[in-house]
């Protein structure tokens, strides 16, 4: 972040010269007597401020805080500073304001003044601003302030109590201290709890709550036939351990950061790999891992000292969490490419507030909080650690930079340079020079062929990263190794030989073959000369320059940025940055040219170039410098036939590259050299404020801001967000559980536990499971687990007359709840009805089914099968701008901000979806088809089985005799027999359609 | 056999049904959508009924994608023709391309028209004709140089993606007024604007309230149907499906929320059938298709002319918000960064004569009283040139016009510079603008308010002034 404020005034001052307007403004210099200038300040200047700016910066409001009604204010100005120069109209705020060329400061806000009203306002502050000599007027009331105190005593902020289970009456009915809670209100209330759910019901209900999929008809065959406790515990502990449950509640936490995979906006550019992290959410949920561990890998994954690794696969699970950040929406070419950052910084706040939190934190980006105990300050100061971080593709799995495999690459890069020394010196034909570098290691062939200096700077360059300091690079991920190289390279593994020498030392992402990936930056440095110069090398890649943390570079404007490299030899790359004068930039050195992180091939292993840097200059010279280019002496022999030493030589070394390991990458967080930013003034980021020193909110943490080790300060943010002393993270997402369980938090607005959000009906209930929570190691399946195996959670929904009446709402928790199926959900029971479901796990996203007039930009090539591939609907694909259509029907949120509860809405068109879709009919067809084929054969027997399937419980006889003459008379029509598969298929149709078959009684 | 319950039948309140059903497509009266939905909806903001009489019922919003110049069509500048082909002689702002050439003169003749003498361009001949029921409004003012966010801005008052239509706000404050329609009908030239569908979503707003697409293309409405009367299998399911449903709400003893779904698809159903009468143009005379358009020898005025012909039906019905999309002559929309003059003649061809006799037939039908006709763009185009014959974006002063729906007609509101560039007289925002509309419609854009994420939220955000200028 920087300062933008002398040079946009300076910018305007130009605008006005060019008009030639303030010319004559400046021309008087000697004062008209005072008598005069009184007389035109009451005739003429007073009445146009009164007039056109007091309502705005008068006595009342202070809009920018400036106030207009006394010479005095003028003069101290507002937010922007002095509103005049007196005697100086080119350098008066006011003026530039009402010449209204600025599109950034036009006043008065609707119209422009007239050209004779403007005239008067220069010549008045020409002649010095003449302003009478009269009292200052008193300042208005103070706006009611922003009592930190008081609002810190608000309940979310207070420290977690550990309250024992009150006493009730009926102590037969408690299960869990969860239902002596819940039980000690409702009889206070006089109220009895709703009896337990029928056995089917519970059965139904407790699947779809912890795996998303309608019981097996031989599971409720059975649970019908032994509905006690011990069985109902086991079937509770097979759900929690069934593969299925991961995936089921991993799309409830993808609701909460707002998950997917592109990026929206005009052209949705994917973010590549984003799959895996929901594969990384559905693994963490699975394997249990605990919670503030969880928390901890989204803030900071990818510096953990010693990163949860996959027991299995041994990856990186840690880092993946990072993912989070990236499913912000961006666009291509902002014409303000800081506004642009200040909008995803935004959004990237907005989600980590009220998904670890649940706090509105964004709120107080344009002012302090309206309503929460959260200051502008406070905003700024995570901002400061959130743009600090970088995008990367990170790898997953690492090649270990100390150890054997790779220390010998480098080995063999330097026997083969010393193999092929001695034997071009041994040849009979050979330049001289040979003899000499045979002698010599070959990092110090570049000084014998007299080319080891480094460019020299000029007057007029800056250094900003040099390979021979490491201060001023940033890598992240272990393609470029732990040092720069220098020395002949082979870097075309492990095709023939071909070498080169760059003079100097080189970070170069090619030591050790091609085939990983390599990601290099720079530190953040300000664009202050017109130019960048880059020394870089390389082969099929780039180097791009990333301004305000903006990547996705395009054109038009942004081409420019990107450059490709290649043809293997050092050159310089210049840049003309120009128009981001005072910007925050780094370079950014990428083996693969592609166009940006929108475009990083997937799991590409093959065809990686390779790429070198060694220097960045800041320049006010156009021309780079020069710089010398070591030239290897020509080889004594030819590439296709190699002595037999070099063939060993090379071969050892394209084998030892080929050992070391390949890495699939994730979109993550990487480091940045981490700098405080500024409070953007009202929001607004051309108005810096005062520093806002990074650090965690003052409400929890105390205002004085912990020292930060180095880098963002994001370790530091896990470590205070995580801290004991914190009740959020713990409050927050044990009500998300209860939210998902019974219908809704104990806290109904899951996401605010601020001054607007609702207050919790059972505080005590809630602080004794978050202290629990914390007590079992923050493990999310036991608590899970005792909230479905309590009394509360297995009522009924239906509620008794005197509950419907003194508990219209719910309050007391005196019945469950009814709820309607999610999206996922319906089209997963579908799949499963009809025994089309895929039940594989992990991978790529699968395409959705796009209709042809789906023509919007960014349409995927490819439009995905009708039923999905058969995988259950959290691997469908999440493009932003082509969401399928069959869930946002049910209310599955478009991915832009945290969604903890969802609506849950009820409107005709998710009846045309379950009725005509194409997708619910074939699925019917399949299920007709599969009772036909395997099911039982008597008519009557078919019809219990597909209720059983459908609905977990078998007809009413009522039913039964409905279904049986509906089939007769469909097969009749139809002109088939009992076994009609059109007959069946429209039974199928009206049973998917029953009520029931979306709700969870 | 018990007979199939009916919705009116069924024990569902009216308040329930209001509550929790499809109130986008209100089977009640538009008073008691008034009296009940909107302040048990909106229980956090208050009551946004407005203290003055609605003065339009419904609103066609004819969206032209990518940003019609404004120095081209309804605001004449002489200068630009004087200094053409000379350096510009005003400040540049930044531009979406960063390619800006000389001062551009507009390639087409104003004239007066009409009693008002209103300034319409030749690129718009039948418009024209409209001049004293037009309200031209020089002095718009965006936020964004580039597509998407001015889309997202225009249509949902926020640049950023997930935010509520103003159809879709309109919907929930209103409700729909037709038996069988929904309250926003998004008619679908063939171009779906950049920033995608979500330019008509309901975002945070209740499901319901998003904008239905009518494509003008294939099946008009997705999981529709196309027979306006169920065959015996259908009617046979329909039976089948009452007789369960009735049970299984038996025995949740009538719950709303199942309650509301089986009333849902008596509404689907009604819809089913709605939709092809409402699709059918045959039942209009032969001269007004004419008039539209719908011979027209270019294809894409065909098309437009049915978009429009099929409005006024819409509108005709009670439907609240409808808004039609532009078809495709392949220019790439309105947004001729170059060649200027082919975009601009073909796109005008396209739309100027279905939009003329709309605006004669809404008059005709006395349609034209309680409907607001909105013809705007994004943002509007640069004064000077991109490359040679080009125009870029520009968002700091552009032309929108009004008309029917209690704005004056044959006026002109604000003012440009000189150039045409920026706005300098009575500046008009994007939330002003959705401010003046909820006015008309006899909503306070300070009062229709949904709480989310904390926050009580406005299509106007903390912003907005009613154009009182404007209003008849």
């Amino acid at each position: 972040m920087s300062a933008p404020g002398d040079r946009t005034a300076a910018r305007a001052l130009a605008g006005f010269l060019g008009f030639g307007l303030v010319a004559t403004a400046v021309l008087a210099q000697q004062q008209p007597p005072a008598a005069d200038r009184l007389q035109v300040f009451e005739a003429e200047v007073r009445p146009l401020l009164s007039e056109h700016c007091w309502r705005c910066h008068g006595r009342q409001v202070q809009k920018s805080g400036l106030r207009l009604d006394h010479g005095s204010f003028l003069r101290a100005g507002g937010t922007r500073g002095p509103a005049l120069e007196a005697g100086d109209p080119a350098h008066s705020l006011l003026l530039r304001a009402v010449h209204y060329q600025d599109v950034d400061l036009q006043m008065p806000p609707r119209s422009r003044l007239a050209p004779a009203q403007v005239a008067v306002l220069e010549r008045w502050i020409a002649d010095g601003a003449f302003w009478p000599d009269e009292p200052v007027p008193a300042a208005a009331a103070p706006a009611p302030g922003f009592d930190f105190e008081q609002r810190r005593r608000h309940w979310a902020w207070q420290a977690l109590c550990d309250p024992p289970s009150p006493p009730v009456r009926d102590a037969t009915w408690v299960r869990d201290p969860l239902d002596a809670f819940v039980l000690a209100g409702l009889e206070a209330a006089e109220l009895a709890p709703a009896p337990p759910a029928s056995p089917a019901g519970l059965l139904r209900r407790v699947c779809f709550d912890l795996v998303g999929l309608p019981p097996a008809p031989a599971l409720v065959t059975a649970f019908s036939a032994d509905p006690s406790e011990q069985r109902y515990r086991a079937i509770v502990d097979d759900l929690l351990a069934s593969p299925r449950f991961g995936e089921r509640w991993a799309r409830h936490w993808l609701d909460l950061v707002r998950y997917a995979e592109t990026l929206g906006h005009e052209y949705d550019f994917e973010v590549p790999n984003a799959w895996r992290y929901r594969d990384y959410v559905i693994r963490a949920l699975a394997a249990d891992v605990p919670y503030d561990q969880f928390v901890r890998e989204h803030l900071a994954g990818d510096l953990l000292p010693v990163p949860r690794r996959d027991p299995v696969t041994g990856a990186n699970e840690s880092v993946q969490g990072t993912a989070f950040w990236w499913f912000v929406e961006q666009t291509h070419s902002p014409v303000d490419v800081v506004q642009a950052q200040a909008d995803r910084v935004a959004n990237q706040i907005d989600v980590l507030g009220k998904t670890f939190l649940g706090l509105t934190v964004a709120c107080a980006r344009c002012h302090d909080h309206k309503f929460d105990a959260i200051t502008t300050v406070d905003y700024y100061a995570l901002y400061g650690i959130v743009a600090g971080a970088r995008y990367a593709q990170q790898p997953l799995q690492p090649c270990d930079l100390q150890g054997e495999g790779y220390r010998a690459v480098l080995l063999l890069q330097r026997r083969l340079a010393t193999a092929v020394a001695t034997a071009a010196a041994a040849a009979d034909s050979a330049d001289p020079r040979w003899r000499q570098l045979a002698l010599l290691p070959p990092e110090r062939w570049d000084e014998r062929l007299g080319s080891a200096a480094v460019p020299a700077l000029r007057p007029g360059d800056t250094l900003i990263a040099d390979a021979g300091d490491a201060a001023g690079w940033q890598l992240s991920d272990d393609g470029f190794g732990s040092a720069p190289w220098r020395g002949p390279v082979a870097d075309d593994l492990p095709a023939q030989l071909q070498w080169r020498l760059l003079p100097g030392p080189w970070w170069h992402s090619g030591v050790a073959g091609t085939h990983r990936h390599g990601l290099l930056t720079t530190r953040s440095f300000v664009l202050d000369r017109p130019f960048v110069h880059v020394r870089v090398a390389g082969s099929g890649a780039r180097a791009t320059l990333v301004v305000e943390g903006f990547q996705l570079v395009r054109d038009p404007i942004y081409g420019g940025l990107h450059r490709s490299i290649g043809g293997g030899d050092a050159r310089w790359v210049t840049y003309e940055v120009g128009r981001w004068q005072g910007r925050s930039a780094y370079l950014q050195f990428v083996d693969q040219d592609t166009a940006d992180l929108a475009d990083e091939a997937e799991d590409d292993r093959h065809d990686r170039g390779w790429v070198a840097a060694q220097q960045v200059l800041s320049s006010a010279v156009r021309e780079p410098p020069p710089a010398t280019t070591a030239v290897l002496p020509p080889l004594p022999f030819a590439a296709a036939a190699l002595p037999a030493a070099v063939q060993q030589a090379l071969t050892e070394l394209a084998a030892a590259a080929a050992r070391l390991p390949l890495s699939p990458t994730v979109p993550a967080l990487a480091e940045g050299n981490g700098s405080d930013g500024h409070v953007f003034v009202r929001g607004n980021p051309q108005l810096p404020g005062e520093l806002a020193p990074r650090r965690f909110l003052q409400a929890l943490a105390g205002a004085r801001a912990p020292a930060i080790a180095g880098g963002s300060g994001r370790r530091e943010l896990a470590d205070a967000l995580l801290a004991a002393d914190n009740p959020l993270p713990a409050r927050v997402q044990v009500n998300r559980i209860l939210h998902h369980l019974l219908g809704r938090g104990i806290v109904r607005t899951v996401d605010n536990f601020g001054a607007l959000g609702e207050r919790p009906t059972h505080k005590a209930l809630l602080d004794r499971l978050a202290t629990d929570f914390v007590r079992s190691g923050w493990s999310q399946k036991q608590m899970i687990r005792r909230v479905v195996l309590s009394s509360t959670y297995r009522m009924q929904s239906l509620a008794a007359a005197a509950a419907r009446e003194r508990d219209p709402r719910n309050d007391l928790f005196s019945r469950q709840s009814l709820r309607r199926l999610e999206g996922e959900a319906i089209r997963d029971a579908l799949l499963a009805l009809s025994g089309r479901l895929d039940q594989a796990t992990f991978g790529p996203s699968v395409p959705v089914p796009l209709a042809e007039s789906c023509n919007a930009r960014g349409r995927p090539a490819q439009s995905g099968p009708l039923d999905g591939a058969g995988r259950r609907s959290i691997y469908l694909a999440v493009r932003r701008n082509f969401l399928p259509a069959f869930l946002l029907a049910f209310d599955t949120p478009a991915p832009f901000a945290t969604v903890g509860a969802r609506n849950s809405s009820n409107v005709p068109a998710q009846a045309l979806a379950l009725w005509n879709d194409p997708f619910v009919r074939q699925q019917c067809q399949r299920w007709a088809e599969r009772e036909l084929a395997s099911g039982p054969a008597t008519r009557a027997q078919r019809i219990g089985a597909m209720f059983t399937a459908a609905f977990a419980h078998p007809p009413t006889p009522q039913q039964q005799e409905q279904c049986e003459r509906f089939v007769d008379d469909a097969a009749q029509s139809h002109g088939g027999d009992g076994s009609d598969l059109r007959a069946w298929t429209e039974l199928a149709q009206v049973l998917v359609n029953q009520k029931e078959f979306i709700f969870l009684p | 056999m018990t007979p199939a319950p009916l919705p009116d039948r069924s024990p569902i309140t009216r308040r329930q049904c209001l509550l929790r059903c499809a109130n986008g497509f209100g089977m009640l009266a538009l008073q008691g959508l008034l009296a009940d939905q909107v302040r048990a909806a909106t229980r956090a903001g208050g009551d946004p009924r407005p203290r003055y009489r609605p003065r339009a019922r419904s609103v066609i919003f004819l969206y032209m994608d990518g940003g019609p110049s404004q120095v081209d069509t309804f605001d004449p500048k002489p200068l630009l023709t004087r200094e053409h082909g000379r350096p510009f002689g005003a400040r540049m702002e930044p531009t979406q391309f960063d390619n800006n050439g000389n001062t551009l003169g507009s390639p087409w003749a104003f004239h007066q028209h009409g009693d008002s003498g209103l300034w319409v361009s030749e690129l718009f001949p039948h418009v024209a004709r409209n001049a004293d029921r037009l309200c031209v409004v020089r002095s718009m003012v965006s936020e964004f140089s580039e597509h998407t966010n001015a889309n997202y801005f225009l249509h949902t008052g926020s640049g950023l993606q997930g935010r509520p239509s103003m159809g879709a706000w309109i919907g929930y404050g209103l409700g729909s007024e037709a038996r069988d329609l929904p309250a926003y009908v998004v008619l679908n030239g063939g171009l779906i604007p950049p920033g995608g569908v979500d330019n008509f979503h309901s975002g945070f707003l209740p499901a319901h309230t998003q904008g239905s697409i009518f494509r003008m293309q294939g099946q008009a409405v997705a999981n529709l149907g196309t027979a306006a009367t169920p065959d015996a299998a259908t009617a046979r399911q329909r039976t089948l499906l009452r007789q369960l449903d009735a049970e299984a709400l038996q025995q949740q003893d009538g719950a709303d929320a199942i309650a509301a779904a089986i009333a849902n698809y008596e509404l689907a159903f009604a819809m089913q059938a709605a939709v092809p009468e409402l699709l059918d143009l045959g039942s209009e005379g032969t001269l007004l298709q004419h008039l539209y358009g719908i011979d027209h020898d270019y294809e894409h005025t065909r098309t437009f002319a049915r978009q429009c012909l099929l409005a006024r039906r819409l509108v005709e019905r009670g439907v609240r918000f409808v808004q039609l999309t532009c078809p495709d002559t392949g220019h790439d929309r309105w947004d001729q960064h170059g060649n200027l003059k082919r975009g601009h003649d073909d796109n005008c061809r396209m739309v100027d004569q279905p939009i003329g006799a709309l605006l004669q037939d809404l008059q005709a039908r006395g349609l034209l009283d309680d409907t607001l006709v909105v013809w705007a763009g994004e943002f509007g185009r640069t004064p000077f040139a991109q490359g040679k014959n080009g125009r870029d974006h520009n968002p700091f002063g552009f032309s929108i016009w009004l008309a029917g729906g209690g704005v004056r007609g044959g006026m002109t509101y604000g003012a440009t510079d000189d150039y045409g560039y920026k706005a300098v007289q009575d500046k008009v925002t994007i939330h002003d603008l959705h401010a003046t509309i909820l006015h008309l419609l006899g909503l306070d854009h300070q009062r229709l308010t949904y709480r989310f994420g904390g926050r009580d939220l406005r299509l106007t955000d903390v912003y907005g002034e009613v154009v009182r200028g404007i209003l008849a």
